[in-house]
């Protein structure tokens, strides 16, 4: 399976600012979240992706072109919504995003078209021949993500799109996020709200000042969640047995937090089956997102 | 009773054909006129640029008009001569620097005001596709204020021509480099001083006022540099931007103007590399400020 982005060795400072170092990823097909508190690097990443910005080293690869060497073959085949501003408020959605298809490379009368598509797809077909300048902050959010779009790039790249919005708002886009993977459109999303990441992406990629903490599949975090045992009696002692497999437990009256790590169900059966102690239930917990990134590192 | 089918219309993909950079160039181009003449917006953002056109195209038709009724009138033995295309270029001049005020800080200062650069310059569209796609669309509105009224002047003296129309069209072949070379000084000399505000100002009123104020404020500042005698005064004359396209304009009209950096005894060739090296400038500041806004 293709990549959509591969970073081998990526450097990018400001000067005396170190934005991104030293990175090494790559990010599959579907849906990615790009996760990190303000100032961790994912503005700079994404403006690296379309070509806005040059490494100061290391190498970039976007949809199988360099951006530095080819960003406009890049620019053409990704889309873009950025966390402000970014609409022309005296201008109609239709006008606008009709606008944007064109300069992506589309035929006046298919950027039309598509306009309308797009925006009924975001659900704002009704509202399209209105001013941008009469919508909500939600309502803007999603013409955002209609010129993302509507030259139906192969891969989008999401700003903190659901940044200022209501828990209505924020709902709607995360769906609207989810739907453009049912779509095969390849996204990666920049946030730092870490549930929104949990309930949209296929993919995390962690950054923290510019560091990656970690690469990999959401799938995958399970391996880092723990397991809660409650048991009848000697707890201290099944713990004990545990750690002797090289598994962390702690105690709490009469329940073990067992893990992170694979195998922690076995260990505990095992365990308690050798202590002849009974079992009242095993528990697995699921590290959260925001968790894991507080465990590494990061401050959310 | 009516029972409603709602039908989800998911996602198209676009197999058609990509323009890439040409087309995204032509989309600004395009998007850059329908701004200057408030296509596609509220309706007040029309009447200023329309009103400015009619009455650029009024002038040229008043002009015909004189010509016509003062010929039917007393025929060649009209006491005074009357306004031709040289004329007709101060006629709407206050018109043109006012559209040119207007123009100039609407194509470029709302895209950045609205934060819009940051997706404009996610598409296949470089600094200088922008940049020049941009002006060519200044070119073409401000030029469409200068030409539009020339041209409806050279037919209208040409269908009044007691020599008849095609006649008076091969006598005045001169007209049709003459008006457009004037027009490009006007639309280069003031284009510059006007894209050079409009690139770093965030309100249009203060750029159109900053364009205006300099381009009226130079005017008197060279004025008095002609009248003192000082080393170097003389160059000082040639600071006043508005005179350049007019010195170039009586140099081929074969008319004798007075402006100050004539008064100083620059001639037109001085000021063409005036206009040169003015728009030179600009164009090499405005492009720096939009690479770092890129």
């Amino acid at each position: 399976m293709n990549q959509v982005v591969e970073v081998s060795n990526l450097t990018h400072d400001y000067g005396e600012v170190v934005a991104l170092r030293d990175l090494d990823l790559a990010v599959p097909p579907g849906i990615t979240g790009l996760v990190g508190a303000n100032g961790a690097g994912k503005t700079t990443m994404l403006r690296i992706l379309l070509g806005l910005l040059h490494p100061t080293e290391g190498s970039v690869n976007v949809l199988g072109h360099d951006p530095e060497a080819e960003p406009l073959e890049v620019r053409a085949r990704v889309g873009y919504m950025p966390e402000v501003g970014s609409l022309p408020l005296d201008q109609t959605a239709a006008d606008f995003v009709a606008y944007t298809a064109e300069l992506a490379g589309l035929p006046p009368r298919e950027a039309k078209r598509r306009s309308s598509e797009t925006l009924f797809l975001v659900g704002l077909e009704e509202e399209r021949f209105r001013y941008l300048g009469d919508f909500s902050t939600g309502m803007r959010q999603r013409v955002k993500l209609a010129q993302a779009i509507v030259h139906d790039p192969d891969l989008v790249l999401l700003d903190e799109p659901a940044s200022g919005l209501d828990p209505e708002g924020r709902e709607q886009m995360l769906d609207l996020i989810k739907r453009l993977g049912q779509f095969d459109i390849n996204v990666i999303v920049s946030s730092h709200v870490l549930p929104d990441i949990e309930r949209t992406c296929d993919w995390v990629v962690m950054l923290d000042a510019g560091n990656l903490l970690r690469s990999a599949p959401l799938k995958g975090f399970e391996k880092d969640s723990t397991v809660l045992a409650e048991v009848l009696e000697r707890p201290e002692e099944l713990a004990a047995m545990i750690r002797q497999r090289g598994i962390e437990a702690v105690v709490d009256g009469l329940r073990v937090v067992v893990g992170p790590g694979e195998g922690l169900e076995d260990a505990i059966v095992g365990a308690a089956a050798r202590l002849g102690t009974g079992l009242v239930r095993m528990t697995r917990g699921s590290a959260s997102l925001e968790e894991l990134f507080l465990v590494n590192g990061g401050k959310a | 009773m009516t029972e409603g089918v709602i039908y989800d219309r998911g996602y198209r993909t676009y197999e058609g054909p990509r323009r890439g950079p040409a087309g995204a160039r032509r989309a600004v181009y395009k998007e850059g006129l329908r701004r200057v003449f408030g296509l596609g917006r509220k309706a007040r953002a029309k009447i200023f640029p329309w009103s400015m056109m009619v009455i650029g195209v009024m002038t040229a038709i008043v002009i015909v008009g004189l010509h016509f009724a003062i010929g039917q009138a007393v025929g060649d033995a009209a006491p005074v001569e009357l306004p031709r295309y040289a004329d007709l270029f101060d006629a709407y001049s206050f018109i043109s620097l006012i559209f040119i005020a207007y123009a100039a800080p609407q194509l470029l200062i709302p895209d950045r005001t609205n934060g819009v650069l940051s997706v404009y310059f996610s598409r296949p569209l470089t600094v200088n596709g922008y940049l020049g796609a941009k002006t060519l669309a200044y070119a073409s509105v401000v030029g469409a204020l200068y030409i539009v009224p020339q041209v409806l002047l050279h037919l209208g003296l040409g269908m009044i021509s007691r020599d008849g129309f095609f006649s008076y069209m091969t006598d005045n072949l001169d007209i049709l480099w003459k008006v457009p070379v004037t027009t490009l000084g006007f639309v280069a000399m003031h284009g510059a001083l006007a894209f050079f505000f409009s690139s770093f100002v965030k309100r249009p009123g203060i750029a159109s006022a900053s364009f205006l104020g300099t381009i009226l404020g130079a005017n008197i500042v060279a004025d008095q540099f002609a009248r003192v005698d000082f080393p170097g005064s003389r160059f000082l004359t040639l600071i006043a931007p508005d005179q350049h396209p007019r010195i170039i304009r009586d140099f081929l009209f074969d008319r004798q103007g007075f402006f100050p950096a004539t008064e100083a005894g620059f001639d037109a060739w001085v000021s063409a590399i005036v206009i040169a090296v003015f728009t030179a400038l600009a164009a090499w500041f405005v492009h720096s400020r939009y690479r770092r806004l890129a």
